[in-house]
Protein backbone atom coordinates (compact mmCIF):
# COMPACT_ATOMS: atom_id res chain seq x y z
CA UNK A 1 0.00 0.00 0.00
CA UNK A 2 1.08 3.22 -0.99
CA UNK A 3 0.85 6.85 0.56
CA UNK A 4 -1.54 7.88 -1.90
CA UNK A 5 -3.96 4.84 -1.48
CA UNK A 6 -5.01 7.40 1.37
CA UNK A 7 -6.09 9.70 -0.43
CA UNK A 8 -9.32 10.32 -2.39
CA UNK A 9 -10.01 13.13 -4.60
CA UNK A 10 -12.62 15.59 -4.37
CA UNK A 11 -15.09 16.24 -6.98
CA UNK A 12 -14.33 19.54 -9.10
CA UNK A 13 -15.49 21.63 -11.90
CA UNK A 14 -14.52 23.14 -13.93
CA UNK A 15 -15.33 26.96 -14.95
CA UNK A 16 -17.56 26.30 -17.33
CA UNK A 17 -19.21 23.53 -15.51
CA UNK A 18 -19.76 26.03 -12.17
CA UNK A 19 -20.99 28.77 -15.16
CA UNK A 20 -23.62 26.50 -16.44
CA UNK A 21 -24.43 25.35 -12.65
CA UNK A 22 -25.36 28.79 -11.18
CA UNK A 23 -27.28 29.85 -14.69
CA UNK A 24 -29.53 26.48 -14.06
CA UNK A 25 -30.06 27.31 -10.26
CA UNK A 26 -31.35 29.46 -7.89
CA UNK A 27 -29.07 30.91 -5.60
CA UNK A 28 -31.04 29.82 -2.28
CA UNK A 29 -30.05 26.38 -3.98
CA UNK A 30 -26.29 25.90 -3.31
CA UNK A 31 -23.47 27.21 -1.31
CA UNK A 32 -20.76 29.49 -3.24
CA UNK A 33 -18.11 30.22 -0.92
CA UNK A 34 -14.89 32.38 -1.40
CA UNK A 35 -12.12 30.93 0.66
CA UNK A 36 -9.37 33.60 -0.40
CA UNK A 37 -8.40 36.51 1.29
CA UNK A 38 -10.68 39.87 1.80
CA UNK A 39 -8.50 42.11 -0.35
CA UNK A 40 -8.76 39.23 -3.17
CA UNK A 41 -12.48 39.39 -2.52
CA UNK A 42 -12.57 43.05 -2.49
CA UNK A 43 -11.10 43.08 -6.26
CA UNK A 44 -13.00 40.30 -7.66
CA UNK A 45 -15.08 37.68 -6.65
CA UNK A 46 -17.93 35.37 -8.50
CA UNK A 47 -21.52 37.61 -7.79
CA UNK A 48 -23.42 35.56 -4.76
CA UNK A 49 -20.17 34.42 -3.39
CA UNK A 50 -20.06 34.31 0.31
CA UNK A 51 -16.56 35.00 1.84
CA UNK A 52 -15.04 32.73 4.45
CA UNK A 53 -11.30 33.15 4.60
CA UNK A 54 -9.39 29.86 4.38
CA UNK A 55 -7.98 30.45 7.75
CA UNK A 56 -11.66 31.34 9.55
CA UNK A 57 -13.40 28.22 7.38
CA UNK A 58 -13.32 26.20 11.17
CA UNK A 59 -14.88 29.04 12.83
CA UNK A 60 -17.71 29.53 10.29
CA UNK A 61 -19.02 26.14 9.69
CA UNK A 62 -22.10 26.95 10.53
CA UNK A 63 -22.49 29.43 7.75
CA UNK A 64 -22.56 26.41 4.89
CA UNK A 65 -25.85 24.71 4.54
CA UNK A 66 -24.96 21.00 4.73
CA UNK A 67 -28.18 20.08 2.76
CA UNK A 68 -26.82 22.35 -0.41
CA UNK A 69 -24.21 21.34 -3.17
CA UNK A 70 -21.47 23.51 -1.98
CA UNK A 71 -19.09 25.25 -4.40
CA UNK A 72 -15.75 26.52 -3.27
CA UNK A 73 -13.15 28.30 -5.23
CA UNK B 1 -13.69 24.87 -9.09
CA UNK B 2 -10.71 24.08 -10.80
CA UNK B 3 -8.28 26.63 -11.19
CA UNK B 4 -10.13 29.16 -8.61
CA UNK B 5 -10.74 32.82 -9.27
CA UNK B 6 -7.72 33.27 -12.00
CA UNK B 7 -9.68 30.05 -14.25
CA UNK B 8 -12.61 32.00 -13.84
CA UNK B 9 -11.75 35.01 -15.04
CA UNK B 10 -9.43 33.18 -18.08
CA UNK B 11 -6.15 34.08 -16.88
CA UNK B 12 -4.50 30.66 -15.97
CA UNK B 13 -4.66 27.16 -17.86
CA UNK B 14 -4.27 25.46 -14.86
CA UNK B 15 -4.78 25.55 -11.38
CA UNK B 16 -2.28 24.46 -8.45
CA UNK B 17 -1.96 20.45 -8.17
CA UNK B 18 -5.29 19.12 -6.66
CA UNK B 19 -5.16 18.45 -3.34
CA UNK B 20 -6.91 14.74 -2.23
CA UNK B 21 -9.13 14.30 1.28
CA UNK B 22 -7.38 11.72 3.52
CA UNK B 23 -9.10 8.86 5.11
CA UNK B 24 -8.08 5.91 6.41
CA UNK B 25 -10.10 2.48 7.69
CA UNK B 26 -11.31 1.97 11.18
CA UNK B 27 -9.10 -0.75 11.44
CA UNK B 28 -6.40 1.51 10.96
CA UNK B 29 -3.49 0.79 13.62
CA UNK B 30 -1.35 3.14 15.38
CA UNK B 31 2.03 2.37 13.36
CA UNK B 32 0.21 2.84 9.93
CA UNK B 33 -1.32 6.12 11.00
CA UNK B 34 1.77 7.52 12.41
CA UNK B 35 3.82 6.64 9.79
CA UNK B 36 1.67 7.97 7.25
CA UNK B 37 1.68 11.14 8.99
CA UNK B 38 5.80 11.06 9.16
CA UNK B 39 5.57 10.31 5.62
CA UNK B 40 3.42 13.58 4.54
CA UNK B 41 5.28 15.49 7.38
CA UNK B 42 8.72 14.94 5.11
CA UNK B 43 7.43 15.37 1.78
CA UNK B 44 5.75 18.80 2.74
CA UNK B 45 8.68 19.93 4.44
CA UNK B 46 10.73 19.19 1.34
CA UNK B 47 7.92 21.40 -0.50
CA UNK B 48 8.56 23.88 1.61
CA UNK B 49 12.75 23.57 1.28
CA UNK B 50 12.13 24.10 -2.67
CA UNK B 51 9.78 26.97 -2.36
CA UNK B 52 12.03 28.96 0.14
CA UNK B 53 14.52 28.69 -3.07
CA UNK B 54 12.29 30.33 -5.05
CA UNK B 55 12.29 33.47 -3.14
CA UNK B 56 15.95 34.68 -2.69
CA UNK B 57 14.90 38.64 -3.48
CA UNK B 58 12.25 38.49 -0.94
CA UNK B 59 13.53 37.80 2.53
CA UNK B 60 10.33 38.08 4.27
CA UNK B 61 8.77 34.84 1.96
CA UNK B 62 12.01 33.22 2.24
CA UNK B 63 12.00 33.42 6.02
CA UNK B 64 8.14 32.40 6.19
CA UNK B 65 9.07 29.04 4.32
CA UNK B 66 12.23 28.33 5.99
CA UNK B 67 10.08 28.86 9.12
CA UNK B 68 7.90 25.84 7.85
CA UNK B 69 10.65 23.82 7.50
CA UNK B 70 11.36 24.01 10.65
CA UNK B 71 8.05 23.52 11.94
CA UNK B 72 7.55 20.14 9.98
CA UNK B 73 10.68 19.33 11.27
CA UNK B 74 9.47 19.68 15.13
CA UNK B 75 6.46 17.83 13.99
CA UNK B 76 8.34 14.68 12.43
CA UNK B 77 10.05 14.91 16.12
CA UNK B 78 6.27 14.62 17.69
CA UNK B 79 5.17 11.97 15.38
CA UNK B 80 8.50 10.15 15.77
CA UNK B 81 7.87 10.30 20.08
CA UNK B 82 3.92 9.31 19.24
CA UNK B 83 4.99 6.40 17.15
CA UNK B 84 7.46 5.05 20.65
CA UNK B 85 4.56 5.53 22.96
CA UNK B 86 2.25 3.78 20.68
CA UNK B 87 4.12 0.86 19.78
CA UNK B 88 7.11 0.55 22.58
CA UNK B 89 10.07 0.47 20.10
CA UNK B 90 11.93 3.04 18.03
CA UNK B 91 10.76 3.24 14.33
CA UNK B 92 11.77 0.34 11.83
CA UNK B 93 11.82 2.36 8.57
CA UNK B 94 12.77 -0.39 6.76
CA UNK B 95 9.42 -1.81 7.83
CA UNK B 96 7.55 1.52 7.11
CA UNK B 97 8.60 1.85 4.36
CA UNK B 98 7.83 -1.59 2.62
CA UNK B 99 4.39 -0.62 4.28
CA UNK B 100 4.46 2.71 2.37
CA UNK B 101 5.49 0.94 -0.86
CA UNK B 102 8.78 2.90 -0.16
CA UNK B 103 7.19 6.48 -0.38
CA UNK B 104 9.12 7.55 2.86
CA UNK B 105 11.52 9.19 1.57
CA UNK B 106 9.42 12.75 1.03
CA UNK B 107 7.57 12.28 -2.44
CA UNK B 108 4.21 12.93 -1.64
CA UNK B 109 3.15 15.70 0.53
CA UNK B 110 -0.11 17.09 2.38
CA UNK B 111 -3.33 16.40 0.39
CA UNK B 112 -1.11 13.84 -1.46
CA UNK B 113 0.11 15.74 -3.97
CA UNK B 114 3.62 14.58 -5.56
CA UNK B 115 6.00 17.12 -4.19
CA UNK B 116 7.83 16.99 -7.71
CA UNK B 117 4.82 17.82 -9.32
CA UNK B 118 3.88 20.70 -6.76
CA UNK B 119 7.83 22.47 -7.38
CA UNK B 120 7.25 21.72 -10.88
CA UNK B 121 4.02 23.71 -10.51
CA UNK B 122 5.32 26.49 -8.41
CA UNK B 123 8.34 27.61 -10.10
CA UNK B 124 7.16 30.09 -12.02
CA UNK B 125 4.61 31.29 -9.72
CA UNK B 126 4.84 34.65 -7.75
CA UNK B 127 4.44 35.05 -3.85
CA UNK B 128 0.47 34.92 -3.66
CA UNK B 129 0.30 31.88 -5.45
CA UNK B 130 2.75 29.80 -3.86
CA UNK B 131 1.38 31.19 -0.55
CA UNK B 132 -2.19 30.14 -1.49
CA UNK B 133 -1.13 26.22 -1.91
CA UNK B 134 1.07 25.84 1.01
CA UNK B 135 -2.57 27.21 2.84
CA UNK B 136 -4.37 24.47 0.31
CA UNK B 137 -1.91 21.95 1.99
CA UNK B 138 -1.84 23.19 6.02
CA UNK B 139 -5.74 22.87 5.62
CA UNK B 140 -5.08 19.40 4.52
CA UNK B 141 -3.17 18.38 7.34
CA UNK B 142 -5.22 20.37 9.82
CA UNK B 143 -7.75 18.00 8.35
CA UNK B 144 -5.87 15.25 8.28
CA UNK B 145 -4.62 15.48 12.26
CA UNK B 146 -7.98 16.42 13.57
CA UNK B 147 -9.30 12.82 12.01
CA UNK B 148 -6.00 10.94 13.75
CA UNK B 149 -7.01 11.89 17.08
CA UNK B 150 -10.39 11.05 16.36
CA UNK B 151 -9.35 7.49 14.70
CA UNK B 152 -6.64 7.01 17.28
CA UNK B 153 -7.55 5.31 21.05
CA UNK B 154 -4.17 6.32 22.80
CA UNK B 155 -5.29 9.02 24.70
CA UNK B 156 -1.32 10.40 24.73
CA UNK B 157 -1.06 10.28 20.94
CA UNK B 158 -4.76 11.27 20.59
CA UNK B 159 -3.10 14.74 22.57
CA UNK B 160 -0.35 15.16 20.52
CA UNK B 161 -2.36 15.11 17.21
CA UNK B 162 -4.79 17.78 18.12
CA UNK B 163 -1.82 19.51 19.27
CA UNK B 164 -0.51 19.24 15.73
CA UNK B 165 -3.96 20.15 14.27
CA UNK B 166 -3.75 23.58 16.44
CA UNK B 167 -0.67 23.99 15.01
CA UNK B 168 -1.37 23.41 11.67
CA UNK B 169 -4.07 25.83 11.91
CA UNK B 170 -1.60 28.66 13.53
CA UNK B 171 0.49 28.17 10.16
CA UNK B 172 -2.88 28.86 7.96
CA UNK B 173 -2.89 32.21 10.05
CA UNK B 174 0.31 33.22 9.59
CA UNK B 175 0.62 32.27 5.93
CA UNK B 176 -2.88 34.15 5.50
CA UNK B 177 -1.08 36.96 7.09
CA UNK B 178 1.51 37.27 4.84
CA UNK B 179 -0.97 36.47 1.95
CA UNK B 180 -2.74 39.90 2.93
CA UNK B 181 0.39 41.95 2.86
CA UNK B 182 1.20 40.38 -0.36
CA UNK B 183 -1.64 41.28 -2.39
Amino acid sequence: MGVLDYFKSIPSMTTEEVRQFLAEKHPDEYNLVDVRQPKEYEMDHIPGANLIPMAELKDRLDEINPEKPTIVY
Amino acid sequence: MEGGLRAWQGMVAHGPPEAGMAFFSPAADAEEIVGLAWALEEGSKLFYQGVAEHFTQDKETKQMFNWLVSAEMNHEKHLLETYETLTGTKPDFERLRTKFSGSLNGTVMEGGVPVKEALEWAKDKGVSESLELAMAMEVNAFDLYIKMSRAIEDEKARQIFEKLSEEEQVHLEKLANLLDKKI
